[in-house]
């Protein structure tokens, strides 16, 4: 689907990009600092020149490989079901600063720093290029404009956008819901789905509903008290229900609409439908209530 | 490792971002469902329940069934404007209900009452 050029669409796409660029990034100085740090100074100069340049040869391919992925069926659905997910991540507090996994040990020679440089960016781009590819609509001007703002952060922004989100931390909130809502996005416009969603217009909001409370549970949960925190999992798990019965309704043709239920079956499953979850919550109450006992107990016994 | 996560404040933004901002986010996301919500609902059923002025306004633009045609910049807008609605309601409510609010029975402004 091609966006009317400088439509509402259009700069609506870009500018989810541009966020998702910010909160997304990686931090490649810091990779480039720690892969060449043991190399000799002339050596320095080139790995930061060839490592940048790789990382930006490999964000271009990566970005032209998942707009082609995308278009396979299937992979709509994956990529919006692994968008909530890294949404989720993003919004997850990290309480002490992260060491980077993807650098074990500084490089002993030029080769194996570029090529160690290039491996971190692909792995730590994966994400970003994704969230691109699926908020970018498939229009390629959007695709190049995404890449063109990724590759100065890649190279020089990195400071800005550390200045900028420690100032507004409230960016990433706002990243973690566009992120979500373009994972939202793309799994309603999967191929394979497409009729079906249309056929049960309601699974729409019920899917909305689901990604946007798995998505952002680390940041209402910080706002919950104790007694509230397993609405984190009740609340995705009862919409996971419905949805559930939805899906239901078509694989094995029942009708669960209690409008246009007419036996009394359809009526039981209706019922089931709305008030049987309640158990299963109550289950998981108690089990978390036993849990939390028996922990207090454990560490009270260790003391 | 992410470029934010260099930040304590941006790697903690569920805990340190500011009220407003969060107001703001939470409308955002409310607006973002409210859109969903279009799809969901089928004009015609408010035509049947005679709730069809319900839904239709200033060209049907402004109702939340025209939501789902709305795009980022929109929701963002719907957003920023739900939330400032949300503070003036708040200063509104506070404002009529504080002097409604009875003092402390040993507080120096109580009025003594004698009958």
């Amino acid at each position: 689907m091609e966006l009317e050029l400088f439509s509402g669409a259009f700069f609506s796409a870009l500018l989810a990009i541009i966020l998702i660029d910010l909160v997304l990034a990686g931090d490649n100085a810091l990779i480039i600092g720690l892969v060449a740090r043991n190399l000799p100074k002339e050596s320095q100069n080139k790995v930061i020149f060839w490592g940048t340049f790789g990382a930006i040869a490999i964000r271009a391919l990566m970005t032209v490989l998942v707009v082609y992925i995308l278009a396979v069926p299937g992979f709509m659905l994956v990529g919006g079901l692994a968008l909530v997910w890294i949404a989720r991540k993003l919004l997850t507090p990290h309480d002490k600063e992260e060491e980077s996994h993807l650098v074990k040990a500084p490089a002993a020679s030029f080769a194996a720093a570029v090529r160690t440089i290039v491996i971190a960016d692909a792995v730590m781009g994966i994400d970003n290029v994704l969230a691109i590819g699926g908020a970018s609509h498939g229009s390629i001007l959007l695709i190049l404009l995404g890449l063109a703002i990724s590759v100065p952060i890649i190279v020089w922004g990195s400071q800005l956008v550390i200045k900028l989100v420690d100032r507004y931390p409230s960016v990433i909130l706002i990243g973690g819901a566009v992120l979500c809502w373009t994972a939202y996005g793309m799994i309603v416009r999967e191929p394979m789905l497409v009729a079906w969603f249309e056929a049960h217009p309601a699974a729409k909001l019920v899917l909305a509903g689901l990604a946007f409370s798995i998505a952002l549970a680390p940041w209402y949960a910080e706002r919950l008290s104790e007694q509230m925190k397993p609405l984190t999992v009740l609340l995705p798990a009862i919409l996971l229900w419905m949805l559930g019965f939805e899906v239901a309704s078509s694989v094995w043709k029942v009708q669960v609409d209690y409008l246009m239920a007419t036996t009394q079956g359809e009526y039981l499953l209706e019922g089931v439908r709305w008030i049987g979850w309640l158990p299963f919550a109550a289950l998981f109450l108690w089990i978390r209530e036993r849990m939390m006992l028996r922990n207090a107990r454990v560490a009270r016994s260790t003391q | 490792m992410r470029l934010i996560h260099r930040s304590p404040r941006a790697a903690n933004a569920a805990r340190t971002a500011s009220p407003s901002a969060e107001l703001f986010v939470a409308s955002l996301v409310i607006c973002m469902i409210l859109s969903s919500f279009g799809y969901a609902v089928d004009p015609i059923w408010f035509g049947e329940t005679g709730l069809e002025l319900a839904v239709v306004d200033l060209g049907g633009e402004f109702s939340v069934l025209a939501m789902r045609h709305w795009h980022l910049l929109e929701l963002l807008l719907a957003g920023g404007m739900m939330a400032a609605g949300i503070v003036i309601l708040g200063i509104v409510a506070g404002a009529v209900f504080q002097p409604l609010a009875t003092a402390d029975s040993g507080a120096v402004e109580k009025v003594p009452i004698k009958l």
